[in-house]
Parts: C-alpha cells; structure tokens; sequence
C-alpha cells in the first residue's frame, strides 16, 4: 500500500471536517471518494497535499510520515493534486502552465519537460492547438484538461482529482473519464478520485469510500458499492 | 520650447517613479497585500548610498548596487515582522503590521541618521546633453537633458529590461509570476511559496532603494521623511496602472511625472503644488477608470 491515513481529524475552528478517517490507497489503484457537499472529501486530499493543518492522526506515504511536510515537499515524492476548480494560472500561458507542473523537480533537463509536454499534447490535442493561449482564456472543459495535464506534467506516483467533472457539460465529463480510465489501464499510476457523480466515478474505481459529515460510512469495492441499497438511495437517485 | 522641456524632465522624473512602482507592483503580487513600508524602504535606499559615498567614494553604480542589497535585505526583516508570522491570520492584521512598521523606520531613521536635509554627491554637474537648439529674436532656448537625467532613464530602462527577462525566461521567474496569479495553485505543482514571496519581496523592495537613490540624486536631496511622499507616489502609479501589472503601474509612474512638471509649467507660480497635481491625476484617473488605466479585468490579482 502507498498511501495510509489513519484517524484523520481536521477541524476548521468549532467546525469539524474530518472526525477520524482512515482510507487506504493500493499501488496501481483507482480509489474513489464519494459524498454530498460537506463531507470532507476535499479538506481530505488538502491534508494530504498539505495545505491544511492537521489536529490529529497520521498520513503516511511510502511508510513515511508526510503529516507535517511543507506541500512543495510532499509534491516531490511523487503526488501531484488537481485541484477542486482548477487553480490554472490565468496569465501563463498553457504552456507555461504545463511546464509549472514539474517546477518541483529542479534538476530535470529541457529534453525531459520536452517529452512530457509531448505526451501532455497527445493526451489533450486540443491543448497543443492552444499552447500560446493564456490560460485564462480556456474553456471550462479546456482548463480542466490543463489541470489534469499540469498535474500528469511531474510524472506523478499518485494523481489525486478533486472534481474532476464539476461544472463540465456531459460530453466533456465523458471525455475526463475515459482519460480516467486510460490512466488506469494502461499506465502503472495510482488515482485517488474525489466525484459527486457517484456512478461515474464507482463505474471506474477499483474501491470507493463513502463519507458523510467527516466520516467513512461505507467502503468496498466499486462494484459493491455501485449495488448497495444505502448507495443507491444518497447519492444514484434510488 | 519650455514645455517640451518639461516634458523631458517630466519623463525623466516620471521614470523614477516608474522604477518605484515596478518594485511596488512586483511586492503587491506576490504578497498580495498593498505595504505601507515601501516609502521608507525608498528612504532606507537613498541613505545606504549617502554612506557609501562618504565611506568609499563616489561609484555610482556601486553605490546603486549597495541601494538595491540594503532595501533588499529590509525587505526580509518586513516579510519576516509583517507577513511571515500573519500567513495565517485575517490579511488586515499583515497591513497594519506594515504600517507600524513603517513609523518604526521612519523614526529610527530621524534618530540614527538626524532629522536634518542631506545631500548626496553632484555627479556630472552641469553638464548637458543637447537634444535641440533654436533662436527667437536673439535668445537662445535649448531643449536638454542633463547627464543625470540620462544616467536616471538608462539605469530605470535597463533595469525594467532586466526584471521583465527575468519573469518571463527563467524557471525562478515563472514561479514568482505563478505565485502572483495563484498561491494555491502554486503550492499544489510544488512551488516553495514562502521562499518564493520572500524572493519577490526582496527584488521589489530592492528596486524601491535603487529609485530612492535616484530620486535623491536627482533633487540632490535626502531627509529621513522623504519615504512618505514617494511612497504615495509609488502606491498612486500602481493603482493608476491596475495594480500588480507591471507595464501597467510603470506607464502609471511615467504619466504622474509628466502630469507633475506639466502642471508647474502651465500654472503659474504652481511649483509648490507638485505633490497636487500627482494626487489629483490619481482621482481623476479613478473616477474615469476605478479598476486602473491598464487593467482589462476587475478583481484578479
């Protein structure tokens, strides 16, 4: 296993986010997170990215403790984050903002961000087309696929996708899923995949948690979760 | 001929303003927060050369060097005090700290440099560069920049040339433009975000001492309280050019100075109103235009 988070608890002042979770992520795997707004799946992946002060429990990568490690540090080891509403950099251009994404390895030589802008561009042709553009000027769909470009750029062990779909019109949401899927199957990454759209994401996870109010009340495998009557009934509408 | 002739000194002074602001606009991106240290860090600049002329003669562009490492290292001592301790804190708390900040310097200023007028070296002394010459009725008018006021727009020109390479072809630049356009983002690709906004903090305050020993060669005046005015200055042509935009907020400095010595060209008797015409071209250029000249956009930093 990679990544183990145990007794996870963060509180923002009075208010409670996370009451304790622990969630385990398997080399290789897609895992996914599921839960209506609130329930701490995204103040989930900011603990683990380290933008989000811990009270207790642990998260460790590797078997290293990485709970109090400066997020540029955590970024190093091999986790990238695609985060909730993208976060592109408006006046970089989408270049610029691809190469952003392997800032964290300063010895990495031209020929390499080269290569992996190639392999972006392949992914994402409609990027290429765009590359002088500045990244504020995308489409909502286009600068998803820039986030997730962004974050594929440092070559990342673990990719975490906050939302990947949010906002995005169907068509688009298909095409970041089948992107999911291609992830999965033909490279050796892992995801770590936070949806509301709950049968989406179980369709394409390997395992899922479910969390309600800072809590892990359900967990299993895509499959079983897809099937179960609680499931059905919160989130895949009965 | 004797407003063309204002209107070179007005571009001239306007360039040193135009550094003052460069330096502002580059600090209000990566922190993010407008300072009110930034007057007397122009200050602090202009009085580390004074010394380095009495300690080791007069190099001017030594002198230029030492201006740029004294703000510099001030500028870590106010991200230190001001911003490093409050990241997590409510933004205004950062705000307030530069302003008690600034009354700190400024009064440890008075009391370790004295409160008196001082002035620095006369570099070229009289010596003109003619742009263009003619007779009216046997007087003769001569348009012309002194070498000072050529010395002042190279080293503002060759400087904005340096800063502007800097962000857009090295990989330290683009990390302090990514941290301006977008802290969290910048953490999430693994961007050191402290030590980047440190950096930042560093070059832009650097350039405030460099303009403050310009503008103190070029009145040939420094006093401790200098940091006042040319901080509203540099803050005005900042928000004249759209904050945080750096093309932007260096038209805005140019523009103040010319509209500075245009006014005690047309107004008669006007000179001692120069500080008037500067603040007036601020809300005037408010009222036109609230999000700033340059600015496309409203709300983004």
């Amino acid at each position: 296993m990679i990544l183990k988070i145990e007794n996870l608890v963060v509180n923002y002042g009075y208010i409670s986010a996370l009451r304790g979770i622990s969630i385990e992520v398997d080399a290789g795997e897609v895992v996914t997170l599921i839960g209506g707004n609130g329930a701490g799946k995204t103040t989930t992946l900011m603990s683990i990215s380290g933008l989000t002060k811990i009270d207790s429990g642990t998260i460790s990568y590797h078997g290293q403790d990485m709970s109090s490690l400066n997020s540029d540090k955590i970024v190093k080891m091999g986790i990238a984050h695609v985060p909730e509403g993208r976060n592109i950099f408006p006046k970089l251009s989408v270049e610029e903002n691809l190469k952003m994404g392997c800032v964290s390895q300063s010895r990495i030589s031209n020929t390499v961000i080269q290569e992996r802008l190639a392999q972006q561009y392949q992914l994402f042709p409609r990027l290429r087309e765009r590359r002088k553009q500045m990244g504020g000027t995308l489409s909502g769909g286009e600068q998803q696929m820039l986030a997730i470009g962004r974050g594929l750029m440092s070559d990342p062990e673990l990719l975490m996708l906050d939302e990947p779909s949010l906002g995005l019109a169907p068509i688009i949401i298909d095409e970041i899923f089948e992107l999911i899927s291609g992830i999965k199957n033909e490279t050796d990454k892992t995801v770590l995949l936070i949806e509301q759209n709950a049968v989406m994401a179980l369709g394409v996870a390997d395992r899922g948690y479910v969390l309600q109010n800072g809590e892990i009340v359900l967990s299993g495998t895509g499959e079983e979760l897809l099937h179960d009557e609680d499931v059905r009934k919160a989130y895949l509408g009965g | 001929m004797y407003v063309l002739q204002q209107l070179v000194n007005g571009i001239c002074q306007g360039s040193i303003y135009a550094l003052m602001a460069i330096g502002y606009a580059l600090i209000f991106g990566v922190v993010g927060l407008v300072t009110f240290t930034y007057g007397e860090i122009i200050m602090l600049g202009a009085f580390s050369a004074f010394y380095y002329f009495i300690v080791f003669g007069d190099n001017l562009i030594l002198s230029l060097l030492c201006g740029f490492v004294v703000a510099g290292l001030v500028g870590i001592v106010v991200h230190k005090v001001c911003y490093q301790r409050f990241l997590d804190a409510p933004r205004y708390i950062s705000l307030i700290a530069t302003i008690g900040m600034s009354m700190f310097i400024k009064n440890l200023a008075i009391i370790v440099f004295g409160s008196t007028m001082k002035g620095l070296p006369l570099f070229f002394e009289g010596q003109n560069l003619v742009i263009a010459e003619r007779t009216i009725d046997g007087v003769r008018q001569q348009l012309s920049l002194t070498y000072l006021q050529v010395v002042v727009i190279v080293t503002v020109v060759v400087l904005s040339i340096a800063l502007t390479l800097f962000l857009n072809k090295t990989r330290i630049g683009m990390r302090l433009r990514a941290v301006s356009q977008d802290r969290k983002a910048a953490a999430l690709v693994g961007v050191n975000v402290k030590n980047t906004t440190l950096l930042g903090n560093c070059i832009g305050c650097g350039f405030g001492g460099i303009a403050g020993i310009l503008l103190g060669l070029y009145y040939n005046s420094i006093i401790p309280t200098m940091g006042g005015v040319a901080g509203l200055k540099a803050f005005s042509a900042v928000v004249i050019g759209g904050l945080s935009n750096i093309a932007g907020a260096a038209i805005g400095g140019i523009s103040i100075g010319i509209v500075e010595n245009l006014g005690i060209a047309f107004i008669p008797n006007g000179s001692g109103y120069r500080d008037v015409y500067a603040f007036l071209f601020l809300i005037i250029a408010l009222v036109i235009k609230p999000e700033g000249l340059f600015s496309r956009r409203t709300g983004t930093v």
